[in-house]
């Protein structure tokens, strides 16, 4: 861990006035630059996009993107999850993930996924660790990263048995 | 009131005046027009009427029907005091004044009247008339607390302090022994602690504290009285027991910077220049450390200390101090430390001790000699002051690559951004600076602050539409101009800031138009205090309404007035010098056309100017109506009907103009130089000699300070004086033989004066004969004058940049053709070292501007500019002034914003997501 003393880390809602934020996150943290969906996607999925502040510093995001299935039901899907270099393997990642998948246990939301590049066994291993499995694997995903294929990452959430 | 009227008339009278006071204006007209039906003359209802159509925005309605009603009742005060009140309305409180005075002449005793009356002197501070009324409204009513109170502190503003307190005693030998009641405790406390400060004021120290003391069970406010008791007893130097209390006032609140200061000057250690002899610096250095044991969670009890310990104990106090601020992330660190630059010393020892830091936490993650690791933001913060300190030394690049540096550790942090712009700025680079500070308030689009400061860069840059369209996403409505100008917080960035800019870019129109808004400001500032005139007297909170009242007194000493007032001068001078282009072009061009067609010219413009009233007319009706639907009442709110400032152009005489203000600056701001600088250009432009001299007068008086203490502040005046003391009497020695009794006053008056200022020049003239010398040889003494200057000058002080341009520009005013001696003069000046460890220079990027105007402007010689521009382009790289090769001018053409961001290149799929990011997420 790196500060021995306790330093607050927390979450806040991204809103209109400061979307900029996640831009930069996003600008130094991946590679790619996103569109206008992306962040309109992400200001629409309300509290399943969050903002992670370490000591009032903005050092990391989750952004999500809600998916109507067929038949009515919902699913999370994870389009980005980052932490600026310096403050990485002090536990923020975990919380920003904890925060997405016990909102999803609260409104009863069965299904949680995202793409990872095949070679990234890091970010593997850490979905691994809360549940995720692979569930697939497509080929030529990515166009101009190598290796350009992804695995599709999942969690299923078992469903609260109704009241009795 | 009313008495003439038959009984019904005189009960519709009687309604009217309470539906005046109960604010029903369309009942009280009803009745003032049920009465006027049958007694169309009566005065009386006609002034009422007319006061309450005042009331109804229906002033010149009102003004008329108030002057008739006087007019046919000369001998009812009420007619004159609803005049009194109409004048009050409007702010004409001379006026309304006399107009009470009348009233109370018909109606010696009318309580309201004088009431009224009192109010108004107070305000307009007729101090003498104040106290009279006062002392009639205690004779009249001697039961009432608040005319004792008013009569003390009316005697009180008229200098008669001690009057004040026997009249507060007085009042005192009225009450009964139980006094106060249980509601009524503070505001009598309020009295005590006031009259308690009465006697300090005379002077009457034992007095008052054995005052203080008898009463203490009887003040609420306990704090203020251990403070009035602790100040009394240091004024006694009865220093034992003034420790104790400020001990006791520091256990209460550790982090009030006075009690320490109070607490060093009980135990006999303080200077009021912080400068202590080393045997001191011991003594406070473990008073100090013993404080900090007591209150360890004070910041000052650690912060204090750096101001006076030195070397190494300097370096170890302040390493202790910042240690932890930097992991706790405190953003406003330098500027708490940044007065310690001015220290010799100090700055390169926090360089040494920063550095070291940064060195640490890079290849231990954490302090020096500490085996414990820091988190990860503390590099940051470090990384953050540093840029700061470069900043302060005036390394821009070492200051970007610091904050660079920070910014690509943590890319979010908004002040960053803010702390590159400020630097941008300081290099010279407005326009990179404006960009980043749009950077930085794009982070936060809630965050105001952020805002401003976004704005008042972009004005600083000269994008003044641009400025205005950001300032305006926090106004409402969009109601730009009358909203920002409401929100008077805004006149520091906006309206100077906009001044200056325009002022700039020659929009004199535009930048007096917002020097004016501010002064404005003052004058509403000045109004404001009427309604505390009365309100402080009922409240009891007398020692604040007197505070009050002396700020109000030198409101107009406060910096923003007096730079806006410089500002408005400026431009009346600008205006006197080259008065606005459009008049005169047009007259000549007019003066060209046959007649016939000059004729139908006029009338096109004539007509042109009426269709354009008409329109802003209409304009203002329309807001108007626009108004009263949207919030049901009446909300006027006119268009500005001169928004470019035009009209103030337009102005007849701009030297008056610039008179009124100069007046203010000279009552409020004698101090300081630029007032009488101004005072001589305005003067010299009017030909008035005699006050042109005056100014010099004053600015040898300011002047008048010990090189040697105060050596900054000394250097850099005393060349604008010597500069337009040449300058005046190279002038004077041009005039004509004075030929009018009055103008050979004058130039005896010079004659004798002269000599005073040849003794101002380091050397006084050898000959003292020369003094009553012909006029013609006038030159030649000046020409010795400036020799023995410039040696005086670089020889006596220091050889610096500033006195060498204006001996130059001396140089060439007396002797043009001496000019390229003159220019080399300056273009010898060397760029000098100044800090110990040899990367900081001296010259500032501001006084190089203005030598290369001077070569252009004064000297017209662009071989010279071009040579200097280049020479400065080396010193100040980021300057986009002398297009240094940093600039964002320069880079532009290279690289196309390529920090901006602007160009977004969407993902092929539009679903391209990756977490690369996280392969470094030890788990």
């Amino acid at each position: 861990m790196g500060a021995g003393r306790a330093v607050s880390i927390s979450l806040d809602g991204v809103r209109d006035k400061n979307l900029m934020q996640l831009k930069k996150l996003n600008s130094v943290l991946f590679p790619v630059r996103y569109n206008d969906k992306y962040y309109a996607d992400a200001l629409a999925s309300g509290e399943f996009t969050k903002l992670a502040y370490y000591s009032d510093i903005c050092v990391g995001s989750i952004a999500c993107r809600i998916e109507k299935k067929e038949g009515g039901a919902v699913r999370v899907y994870i389009m980005t999850l980052g932490v600026l270099a310096p403050y990485r393997g002090i536990g923020i990642g975990t919380k920003l993930l904890n925060h997405v998948l016990d909102l999803c246990g609260k409104q009863n939301i069965g299904e949680i996924y995202l793409h990872v590049q095949t070679n990234n066994e890091d970010a593997i291993n850490f979905y691994k660790k809360f549940g995720f499995e692979i569930t697939e694997t497509i080929h030529n995903y990515y166009t101009n990263i190598t290796p350009p294929d992804c695995y599709v990452v999942t969690k299923y959430i078992a469903q609260p048995q109704p009241k009795k | 009131m009313g008495a003439s009227l038959p009984p019904k008339e005189a009960n519709l009278f009687k309604l009217i005046v309470k539906s005046y006071e109960t604010k029903q204006y369309k009942k009280g007209l009803k009745a003032a027009d049920a009465i006027l039906k049958k007694f169309p003359d009566h005065g009386e209802t006609l002034s009422m009427k007319g006061l309450t159509l005042n009331c109804m925005d229906r002033k010149p309605e009102a003004y008329e029907l108030v002057r008739l009603g006087l007019k046919n009742d000369l001998k009812s005060h009420v007619c004159w005091h609803v005049y009194g009140l109409l004048y009050r309305s409007d702010r004409e409180y001379r006026e309304a004044i006399k107009c009470y005075r009348n009233a109370l002449r018909i109606d010696p005793d009318n309580i309201e009247i004088l009431r009224d009356l009192s109010l108004l002197q107070a305000q307009m501070r007729d101090l003498a008339g104040f106290v009279e009324t006062r002392q009639q409204l205690l004779t009249l009513k001697p039961n009432h607390r608040m005319n004792w109170i008013g009569f003390a502190v009316s005697h009180h503003l008229n200098s008669n302090a001690s009057k004040a307190i026997d009249i507060l005693e007085a009042y005192e030998g009225t009450l009964e022994d139980d006094y106060p009641p249980d509601n009524e405790r503070c505001e009598h406390g309020e009295m005590l602690l006031y009259k308690i400060s009465l006697l300090e004021e005379c002077g009457s120290l034992e007095k008052a504290l054995q005052e203080l003391r008898k009463k203490e069970f009887k003040i609420v406010d306990k704090l203020s009285y251990k403070e009035e008791e602790v100040s009394l007893l240091v004024k006694l130097n009865r220093l034992e027991e003034g420790e104790k209390l400020y001990r006791v006032l520091l256990a209460m609140n550790p982090d009030n910077y006075g009690y320490y200061e109070g607490l060093q000057k009980c135990v006999g250690l303080h200077s009021k220049i912080g400068q202590y002899s080393p045997d001191e610096i011991d003594q406070l250095d473990a008073l100090y450390k013993s404080l900090g044991q007591q209150y360890t969670w004070s910041s000052a009890v650690k912060r204090i200390p750096l101001d006076f310990l030195e070397d190494v104990k300097f370096r170890d106090a302040a390493d202790n101090y910042i240690r932890p601020l930097l992991t706790k992330g405190v953003p406003s660190l330098f500027s708490d430390l940044s007065p310690l630059y001015d220290h010799p010393g100090k700055a390169d020892i926090l360089e040494k001790l920063l550095l070291d830091l940064e060195e640490s936490l890079k290849t231990t993650g954490g302090y020096p000699g500490r085996s414990e690791k820091e988190p990860p933001s503390t590099l940051l913060w470090t990384l953050f002051y540093l840029a700061q300190h470069y900043d302060r030394r005036g390394l821009y690049d070492i200051a970007l690559a610091k904050i660079d540096e920070a910014m690509q550790h943590t890319p979010t942090v908004i002040d960053l951004y803010s702390v590159k712009s400020k630097i941008l700025k300081h290099g010279g680079d407005f326009v990179a600076a404006a960009a980043l500070a749009d950077e930085a308030r794009c982070m936060d689009l809630a965050d105001r602050y952020v805002n401003s400061q976004c704005v008042k860069r972009m004005l600083q840059a000269d994008q003044v539409p641009l400025a205005e369209k950001t300032a305006v996403l926090f106004t409402k409505d969009g109601d730009q101009h009358n909203n920002l100008h409401d929100m008077q917080c805004m006149w520091l960035v906006y309206e100077l800031a906009s001044g200056e800019s325009y002022f700039r870019q020659g929009d004199l129109g535009r930048s007096l138009k917002k020097f004016l808004a501010v002064e404005k400001h003052y004058a509403d500032i000045t109004e404001d205090q009427f309604d505390f005139h009365s309100y402080c007297l009922r409240k009891m909170t007398l020692r604040a309404y007197i505070e009050m009242l002396r700020f109000q007194d030198r409101l107009h000493a406060h910096t923003y007035f007096r730079k806006a007032a410089v500002g408005a001068i400026r431009c009346y001078i600008k205006l006197y010098d080259s008065p606005s282009k459009s008049s005169t072009e047009e007259d000549d061009e007019l003066a060209k056309l046959p007649a016939s067609q000059k004729k139908k010219l006029r009338q096109k413009q004539r007509k042109a100017e009426a269709r354009a009233k008409k329109e802003a007319e209409v304009k203002n009706e329309e807001a108007n109506v626009g108004g009263v639907s949207k919030s049901g009442k009446r909300n006027v709110k006119p268009v500005d009907p001169d928004p470019h400032g035009e009209k103030l152009l337009q102005t007849e005489d701009p030297l008056m103009e610039a008179g009124k203000y100069l007046k203010l600056l000279q009552k409020h701001s004698s101090d300081f130089l630029e007032t009488h600088l101004l005072s001589f250009e305005v003067n010299m432009r009017k030909q008035k000699i005699l006050l042109a001299l005056q100014a010099l007068k004053q600015l040898q008086r300011l002047d008048a300070g010990n090189p040697d203490s105060h050596r900054c502040l000394v250097l850099v005046p005393i060349i604008p004086i010597q500069d337009r003391t040449l300058r005046f009497f190279h002038k004077v020695a041009s005039r004509p033989a004075p030929t009018t009794d009055g103008e050979k006053l004058i130039s005896g008056v010079l004659e004798a004066e002269r000599l005073t200022f040849s003794q101002l020049q380091g050397k006084s003239l050898v000959e003292a004969n020369t003094v009553f010398l012909e006029q013609h040889k006038a030159a030649d003494l000046h020409l010795d004058k400036y020799v023995h200057l410039k040696e005086a000058v670089l020889v006596v002080y220091a050889d610096s940049l500033m006195h060498r341009a204006a001996v130059a520009e001396m140089i060439f005013c007396l002797e043009p053709n001496k000019k390229g001696e003159a220019i080399k003069l300056i273009e010898e000046s060397s760029n000098n070292l100044v800090s110990s460890n040899g990367t900081v220079r001296e010259w500032k990027l501001k006084d190089c501007v203005t030598v290369h105007k001077l070569l252009v402007s004064s000297f017209d010689d662009q071989d010279a500019a071009l040579r200097w521009k280049t020479r400065c382009a080396d010193y100040f790289p980021y300057s986009t002034y002398f297009e240094g090769r940093h600039c964002s001018a320069n880079r532009d053409s290279k690289q196309t914003h390529a920090e901006n961001g602007s160009v977004e290149v969407p993902p092929s799929n539009g679903k391209v997501e990756k977490l690369d990011a996280l392969k470094n997420l030890a788990i």
